[in-house]
């Protein structure tokens, strides 16, 4: 890790709807996104109801963490939190169980960093207690 | 079908400035004026009012109310319109609405914004947790997620990125109201020279930016008549769509709400692609452009780079592309900016071109784009047809 990263702030939860249940499974390293229990699919990010059926019969459901690169980008404009971390791989990542994720490439050889590269759920550390979800390509 | 008989009967527009150090309500009073002078109407005849929300001042929920009491007009018919550059074609087509039902008979539709003298906006909601931490904090960074997916899917040539952003260019050197610091030729190896931001989008694919203001007047043309004014074009088809592909977790991102709304608005003009005399397309990324013209039917999907490369996208050309310069080389004037192209759009069916008057226009297409969502291409796409 660079050592100019300063420590970043986590982000508060609950803000908008109820993201505690994603954020204490992050803590242990468990990826949980929301399902629709009518529709029987995921989505992301968090929502009030499902964006399926407009209804709220959701529920928070482990997935594998694993999904491919869908595009991605190198973000090279400073803005808040981003001291020392440029420049910065981003990408959107699809994963098998059909959604999508906004989120950082870690652990990764730039050159490894391609669309339709198989990645999975990777752990950044951005406090001492605090882990925010990433992802890292893996072969195959 | 029957023509509608509503109008713009009216325009202004006031330089595009950068930290001009002055307020949304300075800049849209001296649109207001302008707009009085060139019309010669009375300020109090003026009873529906349309204003955009600006960055500058979005955290005053009654801004619109303030807007109306600090240019002392009492509108019957007031609306607040949040689709960002949407805001001005979106506010026309409102204003026909109201008209139509009776809520009013002349109205102003107003967008005056200065984000980069005074910045007071918040989006909340997902952000904090779920987009800002990943360093995709604004436009640029998921505009270089889009344009590397068009690029996997399609095939993208930067020589075409950098036609438009030169063209547009030598249309703002001709534009009076366009940024001073880009009243500057710029070349193809500027643009290639450009640094990058956001990998593969440049610093010159890019929107700046700045303060300004614009103004219509919309009312029937039988109104237009009765009060003298000679210049007027007809809104001959609007449509939106906010949210394209909203209840799918997945959709293909190259997918633009554009490529739903571009065939109805050319049926209910009765026109066709080739039949478009000017192409104001709002340009806040060269993408976003090169994209629209595949998505209105110009040339086919994936198509984009050769279209641009094959056509003459000058004033003077076959299909000439933002007239003025486009946000990208006039300057965006915060959410002020789809007013920027409708503005160019009506100057030149006005025949006020000036020294980049397209000869003889018959028609506009001009668009808007509001806000950039998470991980797809944008919130809402807005077309209007302008015939003179």
């Amino acid at each position: 890790m660079n050592a100019d990263v300063k420590p970043r702030t986590p982000p508060k939860p609950n803000v908008y709807v109820d993201t505690a249940p994603f954020w204490d499974a992050a803590q242990k390293r468990k990826l949980v996104i929301q399902y629709c229990r009518d529709a029987g699919k995921f989505q992301h990010y968090p929502r009030p109801v499902s964006i399926y059926t407009g209804k709220r019969n959701l529920e928070w459901r482990e997935v594998s963490g694993k999904g491919v690169i869908y595009t991605y980008t190198t973000i090279r404009i400073p803005g808040p939190g981003l001291d020392g971390r440029l420049p910065l791989p981003a990408a959107t990542i699809e994963l098998d169980e059909g959604a999508r994720f906004i989120a950082n490439i870690i652990d990764t050889d730039p050159a490894k960093i391609k669309i339709g590269a198989r990645v999975e759920v990777a752990w950044d550390r951005i406090t001492d207690d605090f882990v925010y979800p990433a992802f890292k390509v893996i072969e195959g | 079908m029957s023509k509608s008989d509503m109008v713009i009967a009216g325009y202004s527009e006031t330089p595009v400035v950068f930290k001009s150090g002055r307020s949304a309500y300075d800049f849209a009073g001296e649109a207001l004026a302008s707009l009085i002078e060139a019309t010669g109407i009375e300020k109090d005849i003026i009873d529906g009012m349309s204003v955009t929300v600006p960055l500058s001042e979005a955290s005053n929920p009654f801004f619109a109310v303030y807007m109306a009491d600090a240019l002392g007009i009492s509108p019957t018919w007031l609306n607040y319109g949040g689709i960002g550059g949407c805001s001005a074609t979106g506010g026309v087509a409102r204003a026909m609405s109201a008209i139509r039902d009776g809520y009013c008979e002349v109205a102003v539709v107003l967008s005056a914004d200065a984000p980069s003298t005074s910045w007071r906006a918040n989006y909340g909601a997902f952000r904090g947790e779920f987009q800002d931490p990943v360093g995709v904090q604004g436009p640029p960074a998921m505009f270089g997620l889009l344009m590397n997916r068009y690029a996997h899917q399609y095939g993208l040539k930067d020589e075409a990125l950098a036609k438009i952003a030169t063209v547009q260019r030598e249309h703002a050197l001709l534009n009076d109201n366009a940024l001073e610091k880009f009243k500057k030729p710029m070349t193809t190896a500027d643009y290639m020279a450009s640094r990058v931001v956001a990998d593969p989008l440049r610093m010159l694919d890019s929107v700046m930016f700045c303060d300004g203001a614009n103004a219509f007047l919309v009312m029937t043309q039988e109104r237009a008549q009765q009060l003298g004014i000679k210049k007027t074009v007809r809104p001959a088809a609007y449509a939106e769509l906010t949210n394209v592909n909203g209840n799918v977790a997945c959709p293909d991102i190259t997918e633009t709400g554009f490529s739903h709304i571009g065939p109805k608005v050319f049926a209910k003009a009765g026109l066709k692609p080739s039949d478009i005399s000017m192409f104001q397309p709002y340009d806040d990324f060269t993408i976003a452009v090169l994209m629209q013209f595949e998505d209105f039917g110009f040339c086919k999907r994936g198509e984009g780079s050769d279209f641009i490369l094959a056509n003459d996208i000058s004033y003077k050309g076959n299909i000439p592309l933002n007239t003025g310069g486009g946000q990208i080389s006039a300057g965006q004037p915060g959410l002020a900016s789809g007013g920027l192209n409708l503005a160019e759009a009506v100057r030149q069916l006005f025949g006020e071109g000036g020294k980049r008057q397209v000869k003889a226009p018959k028609n506009a297409l001009v668009t808007g784009i509001g806000v950039i969502p998470y991980g797809r291409n944008w919130g809402t796409s807005a077309a209007m047809i302008l015939e003179a």
